[in-house]
């Protein structure tokens, strides 16, 4: 399905968009421009998505979060990422103590559920942009590790790095530049709909009041300020749950395009 | 007493009954039978069934349906009021109280006696059980050295006979203001102390039935109650509802009866005639605030302190963000208290006066400061977020720095904070909750803004020993006043409680105290009840 | 087969030492604490003294290295502790959440099932039509809504405006209080079979053996039935295991919005009060039940799939 990467491709790229032309884009600064008389504005000129409680301006404080959710995403992810890989492709590559050790880890990591772990570690650190990339950036590598050691375990006697190897590479190169660039596609994979589930992380740590520190914007801390005011005032509420959702969907569909198109039968398989 | 007593009744009723609503109106016939569905909004659980165990308000409001303390508090008076006893002499130097007790049961049919109320005293007060409810029997004499490890119990227990018992304060102020509390219940002496958490044993209206950790409490009539003929309902439901999105839907889907309300939904249910007719709202003892810690160099500085009263539009942020279920305050007693000064005003919104103030002070331009807050919406993080575009325009930067409850209090226990937004309590009692900000009050008690001036230590010491009624108003008026000028916060409101209330519910009381705590033996429902309530 | 049971039991021993090493660590350098928690209501004041006792008790005042002993000493025999707020033994405190919690998740699985696997199944049978793609659209947005939106929108319809379901709580043998939030929770891995279950059937009927069976003229139903379904049913079963495993875990959120009495929310409430023996005991209720469903999984893989070998 190509349709799944061009559609995901392009919402995301229109969420990307968004958060660098915020400056640009927004017509209200989304912290400042906060004026009580006009809390609570039905969409309209000038404010097209309408106000929230504070009287800001819904789509500038939308176009705002947009780099903070993304950021939380991407920043998060590649993290993970880095983790991941480093863990698993050493682990592949030297086995042994080591390899048992990382995959000890794995196990753990695998046991408690990412939002457990991020709620803890949000517990420890207090809200905020930083602590929010460490809970969410600390807790969701097992499977990258788990799908990074597997296709170094394969990679590992195939005769081009059996090559490398007697011709002298160090083990740093030979990972770096024979192993890590084979796997780069299934990485990417798990990369781009990591970015998803981090965006979904951190609405859900806001719901439960250890997001991103107000007033800066974040799509989840928007929506968890907006949820009682869906009765009276749904488009403090509705938006930012449609920017989540957009920008979920369109990273997921990136990544089962990019699955589809790198490996066509990868998609049946689960490590 | 008398005059106090009409004077917090004249104020109540001026200001909630005003707004009362036709589930009080008609007072008709309390029926008998059915049942309520009730809810504790403040969590997703309650701590213990044994209330001495806990100092929160959720569970309070459990405690209240199965337990019974030595004194209430009357909702409609304004005044604590005996409850387990009959009567009360009080002696010539008026610290020493005799109490003739109520022929009163306990849930597993033990008789109330005076062992049973020094027990359960001596029981708070153990050192070696630290109950939080120690706080209440304080000002019992013998009490601060039991606690202490320097007695063996409280001398001032003292049993006269069976029915009889005398308990003697440390000062001349009514005991009834502590010991009517609902963390300082009557327990029999002779139950096992190790069921109290799981099969409780009151001599409240209702007995547990069922408790369902973290969802609900069912609790039942307790046909021994002493009261005649109450309680009217035969069965009680306490629902655990934290999240007011959801109480929201249940309350309109008829399956909770009553509704904590917040601002958003206090707006919403204002909005449509159905739900607005069955409002019952109440002043209630608390003042929000945004304590300034004097640790920061400005904040020593009066001016400053005035200044940020000045710069911000508390009536504004009252009306549009708390939808008027507040209060604008004036200083930090709230409207309800005796104490209260009906001709002050509160800081009227003048930006100009307080740029003017900051530039005298020095800081025109340069003043930043971070307020620890919690996530609540009536006094935590929304209410920062709305003064921070009002105070940049004076030239203040404000900054949030958001915590969980148990942190917000670690750092103001640690005075590891700048300034901080809270909800306090700041009554019923005007002394007691002045005391607060007298210097000889550890920061850790609750002067957490390190409050020090002479003037007002001297006016509350006067008020202390003032055994004459009114003069003893007067003084605690003055040093109240003496208090706004001095503006060790910011005075934002005292907060208005608001309940919704289905139509079939009756007998529900505005309680200033904590709206939440209801005496469930005087509730009832009528046959326009649902069959869910009435089988 | 013992052997094999026997096996992955003591391969759990590890991992669960593990987890209790890094929530004790991390709990106890966790700013705030259960007696700092007491006061945050800003109402009652506790007195310094009683605070002070508190701390003796519980043993707060004791070092790390010595409350580490304490507690795994006590985890040896199956001693969890007294929960501070409670003053019960934190297995007290656990006991009556366990069902809720187990009873949502095997609900939200039914419902994940129940939806998820004919879906795909459908969605694979005819690769590539409108059908197909819908579907597939569909799963993939089931898993971008955020859970607690899902679930207010859920309660909005199907309490407040329909008037079908109670909107909240939990009644012991109540199904309907039981849907809402079965729902909310399953939606996720209900995308997440659906797209399981195709992709799964897709490769099966491009598998050697069924092209044989369909050259040899075997009916496309029967085909369905003998081979598609029986070579799925292991991959479906996988992903079901593994999702119903991490499902405790994941109701947190959903659990906190519905009033729902399980592990998760009494996790949230524990952290918030700094109830670390509880947060400690629920953290380890929600890993063993990881640990354990997922045994059984490979357990049922090697019964279904004698391929695999158990020793």
């Amino acid at each position: 399905m190509r349709f799944n990467f061009v559609f995901g491709l392009f919402l995301v790229s229109v969420v990307v968009l968004a958060a660098l032309l915020a400056g640009l884009l927004a017509p209200f600064h989304p912290i400042m421009d906060a004026d009580l008389m006009s809390s609570e504005l039905p969409p309209g000129a000038p404010h097209w998505m309408g106000t929230d409680a504070q009287g800001r301006d819904v789509l500038s404080r939308i176009l705002y979060g947009a780099r903070v959710s993304l950021m939380v995403g991407v920043v998060s992810q590649i993290i993970n990422s880095t983790i991941g890989a480093a863990l698993g492709i050493s682990a592949g590559y030297f086995g042994g103590v080591w390899d048992d050790f990382v995959n000890g880890l794995t196990n753990v990591m695998l046991a408690i559920p990412s939002l457990v772990f991020a709620l803890a570690i949000m517990a420890v650190l207090g809200p905020g942009l930083p602590s929010l990339l460490i809970a969410l950036g600390l807790t969701n590598w097992s499977w990258t590790c788990r799908i990074a050691r597997g296709s170094t375990l394969s990679l590992k006697s195939q005769s081009f790095v059996l090559a490398a190897k007697a011709a002298g590479f160090s083990d740093w190169n030979i990972m770096r530049t024979q192993i890590l660039p084979n796997i780069v596609g299934p990485l990417l994979v798990i990369g781009t709909l990591g970015i998803g589930s981090a965006v979904l992380a951190e609405a859900a740590l806001s719901f439960l009041g250890i997001g991103i520190r107000p007033p800066t914007p974040s799509w989840g801390n928007m929506l968890t300020d907006a949820r009682e005011l869906l009765r009276t005032a749904p488009w403090a509420a509705i938006f930012p749950g449609l920017a989540i959702f957009v920008t979920v969907l369109g990273f997921n569909l990136l990544g089962d395009g990019l699955r589809d198109m790198l490996d066509p039968h990868m998609r049946t398989r689960r490590e | 007493m008398l005059n106090r007593l009409s004077l917090a009744a004249a104020l109540t009723l001026a200001t909630a009954l005003a707004s009362a609503t036709s589930a009080l109106a008609q007072a008709d016939t309390p029926q008998p039978g059915g049942k309520l569905v009730f809810v504790a909004p403040y969590g997703g659980s309650i701590t213990s069934l044994d209330i001495t165990a806990t100092p929160h308000a959720q569970d309070e409001i459990v405690a209240k349906a199965m337990n019974a303390s030595l004194y209430s508090w009357n909702a409609d008076t304004n005044q604590p009021e005996l409850e387990l006893a009959e009567s009360v002499e009080k002696s010539a130097d008026g610290k020493t109280y005799t109490y003739k007790l109520r022929d009163a049961t306990f849930h597993n049919g033990a008789k109330l006696t005076a062992d049973d109320v020094i027990y359960s005293y001596n029981r708070l007060g153990d050192p070696k059980r630290a109950l939080p409810g120690a706080e209440q029997i304080l000002r019992i004499a013998g009490a601060a050295e039991y606690q202490a490890g320097t007695a063996d119990s409280i001398s001032g227990l003292k049993k006269i006979d069976d029915r009889t018992v005398e308990i003697t304060m440390t000062d001349i102020n009514d005991p009834g203001w502590q010991l009517m509390s609902n963390f300082a219940p009557i327990y029999s002496k002779d139950y096992p102390e190790d069921q109290l958490a799981s099969k409780p044993n009151g001599l409240g209206p209702f007995k547990l039935a069922n408790y369902v950790p973290g969802a609900k409490v069912e609790l039942e009539k307790f046909d021994g109650y002493y009261e005649e003929g109450k309680p009217y309902l035969d069965r009680l439901d306490i629902m655990l509802m934290e999240e007011a999105a959801a109480r929201d839907v249940a309350f309109r889907n008829g399956e909770i009866d009553v509704n904590v309300l917040g601002p958003t939904q206090y707006a919403a249910y204002r909005a449509e005639p159905a739900l607005a007719e069955n409002l019952l709202e109440v002043a209630e003892v608390y003042t929000r605030n945004i304590g300034f810690n004097p640790k920061v160099e400005a904040f020593k500085d009066k001016r400053v302190r005035q200044a940020i009263n000045y710069a911000i539009d508390k009536d504004l942020i009252v009306t549009k963000l708390l939808k008027d279920k507040a209060y604008p305050a004036v200083s930090w007693l709230p409207v309800s208290s005796p104490a209260f000064d009906k001709d002050a005003r509160p800081y009227p919104f003048d930006p100009e006066k307080a740029k003017a103030l900051l530039a005298e002070a020095g800081y025109a331009d340069n003043l930043s400061f971070s307020v620890t807050a919690q996530p609540n919406e009536s006094w935590g993080i929304p209410i920062v977020e709305a003064i921070i575009p009002m105070l940049a325009r004076v030239g203040v930067t404000v900054t949030t720095d958001p915590v969980d409850g148990s942190v917000f209090s670690d750092k103001l226990l640690a005075d590891d904070f700048q300034a901080y937004i809270w909800s306090n309590s700041s009554g019923p009692d005007p002394l007691h909750y002045l005391r607060c900000f007298h210097s000889k009050t550890p920061q850790s008690a609750c002067n957490y803004v390190k409050f020090s001036n002479p003037e007002f230590d001297a006016l509350l010491d006067q008020a202390g020993a003032e055994p004459d009624h009114d003069k003893q108003t007067a003084l605690l008026k003055q040093a109240n006043n003496m208090l706004q000028d001095e503006a060790p916060v910011w005075f934002f409101n005292y907060n208005k409680a608001v309940m919704g209330v289905q139509p079939w519910v009756h007998g529900l009381k505005p309680n200033s105290v904590e709206l939440a705590i209801q005496d469930y033996q005087d509730v009832w429902i009528d046959d326009t009840a649902p069959a869910s309530r009435r089988q | 087969m013992m052997g094999f049971v026997l096996r992955r039991v003591l391969q759990m021993i590890p991992t669960i030492l593990a987890v209790v090493l890094i929530i004790f660590f991390i709990f106890s350098v966790v700013p705030g604490s259960f007696l700092t928690s007491l006061m945050a209501e800003g109402r009652n004041m506790t007195n310094a003294d009683v605070l002070a006792q508190m701390n003796a008790q519980f043993g707060l005042d004791d070092p790390i290295p010595v409350r580490l002993w304490n507690y795994v000493s006590g985890l040896l025999q199956f001693d969890l502790g007294i929960s501070y707020r409670t003053r019960e033994p934190v297995t007290s405190v656990l006991g009556p959440r366990l069902w809720p919690s187990v009873q949502l998740a095997i609900a939200a699985m039914t419902f994940a099932a129940a939806v998820g696997i004919p879906l795909g199944f459908m969605a694979a049978l005819r690769p590539g039509s409108l059908f197909d793609s819908l579907t597939m659209v569909t799963a993939v947005s089931g898993l971008s809504v955020p859970e607690f939106w899902l679930g207010l929108l859920l309660m909005y319809v199907f309490a407040l405006q329909l008037g079908w379901l109670p909107s909240f709580g939990y009644q012991e043998n109540s199904l309907r209080h039981l849907v809402l939030p079965a729902i909310a929770l399953g939606v996720s891995p209900m995308a997440l079979l659906a797209r399981t279950t195709r992709a799964g059937v897709l490769d099966v009927m491009n598998a050697d053996f069924v092209r044989t069976a369909r050259a040899k003229g075997v009916s496309e139903p029967r085909l369905v039935r003998a081979h598609i379904t029986r070579n799925v049913l292991v991959l479906v079963l996988t992903t079901m295991g593994l999702q119903i495993g991490s499902l405790m875990g994941q109701a947190i959120v959903i659990e906190k919005l519905f009033s729902w009495p399980g592990i998760g929310s009494l996790l949230v409430d524990s952290v918030s009060v700094r109830d670390i023996p509880v947060v400690q005991g629920a953290v380890l209720v929600i890993v063993l039940w990881f640990l354990v469903i997922n045994m059984l999984v490979d357990i049922a893989y090697a019964l279904i799939d004698p391929r695999i070998k158990v020793a």
